[in-house]
């Protein structure tokens, strides 16, 4: 999920974006180094297939929906900073034009979505090298890891609370765990893996 | 690999409006009312959060709108790493 504008405690806010600031600054090395004319048509492709996939919102039992990201698609594609930094381009551009996301929460939103993701999926595919279903399995975890990730970020804004009445998100951890990784094992991770097993498939095929 | 890519997006695009069938947001992705109607009020957070966005939520759920949603989004995106290349190949 995206997290909105005001469900994060300032506190929570702040650390994000200094935890964030540096791995943005480094990515966008990274990316600056592996762009060019050559490269341009294909992380400009995936860039536009991750906000293009966003966009298939897909309804599951108890009344929420949800959709896949990309992100370790174009991780095990290309490496995982150029992905980072991809995928958190594509964060921004939702958040600012869409209002999809919040701007005080792009940094946990990219931490989630964008690095935990492209970095979990590159290494869980490394680690179980060129087998069958690499791709499904990676794509499956990363979507679970990052869910882990965003569920514990909401779970513990109760924290911040004015006599017991919490002032941001309001459900603990033994709400947002379930909630969002539960539905993250049984359906978006399956939606974000068959995504990168078919089409990491269909693009690295010889013809 | 590219011309894959493209044949892959051109699928995708033509069944763009297949994303609008879900009438449910995400988890947590919830209107302030909601928060009024499970708790009883709305956290301060999020009541005083003002969010301001050019084309809100892809446009609402109209098609055309969400076909442009898509087209600018993706344009957009697309543009930001295109001149990139082009302010780096001006600064070597």
């Amino acid at each position: 999920m995206h997290i909105p504008d005001g469900y994060l405690s300032t506190t929570t806010v702040i650390a994000s974006y200094t935890l964030t600031i540096p791995l943005w600054i480094y990515g966008f090395k990274k990316l600056k180094e592996n762009l060019n004319e050559e490269t341009l048509p294909l992380i400009g492709g995936l860039s536009a297939l991750s906000f293009i996939i966003m966009m298939f919102n897909i309804p599951i039992p108890g009344g929420t929906s949800g959709h896949a990201v990309g992100a370790t698609l174009i991780a095990i594609l290309f490496n995982p900073w150029i992905s980072f930094i991809s995928v958190s381009l594509v964060l921004l551009i939702q958040s600012v034009i869409f209002g999809d996301g919040g701007i005080s929460t792009l940094a946990v939103n990219s931490l989630g979505m964008a690095f935990i993701s492209s970095f979990s999926g590159y290494y869980i595919f490394q680690f179980l090298k060129n087998k069958k279903f690499s791709p499904f399995i990676a794509g499956w975890s990363s979507a679970v890891i990052s869910s882990l990730f965003i569920a514990i970020i909401l779970g513990i804004q109760p924290y911040w609370n004015e006599a017991g009445k919490p002032l941001y998100f309001p459900f603990d951890l033994y709400t947002t765990i379930p909630a969002l990784v539960g539905s993250h094992i049984l359906f978006f991770g399956i939606v974000e893996g068959i995504f990168t097993q078919l089409i990491y498939k269909y693009l690295k095929e010889k013809k | 690999m590219k011309k894959r890519l493209y044949i892959i997006l051109s699928i995708l695009f033509v069944f763009l409006p297949l994303g609008l069938i879900s009438e449910y947001s995400a988890w947590g992705e919830w209107e302030p009312e909601t928060y009024k109607k499970l708790l009883g009020f709305i956290p301060e957070g999020i009541q005083n959060a003002h969010s301001f966005s050019i084309i809100p939520d892809y446009g609402e759920g109209n098609v055309i709108m969400y076909y442009l949603s898509a087209i600018i989004g993706a344009g957009i995106i697309y543009s930001i790493l295109y001149f990139m290349v082009k302010i780096k190949n001006e600064t070597n």
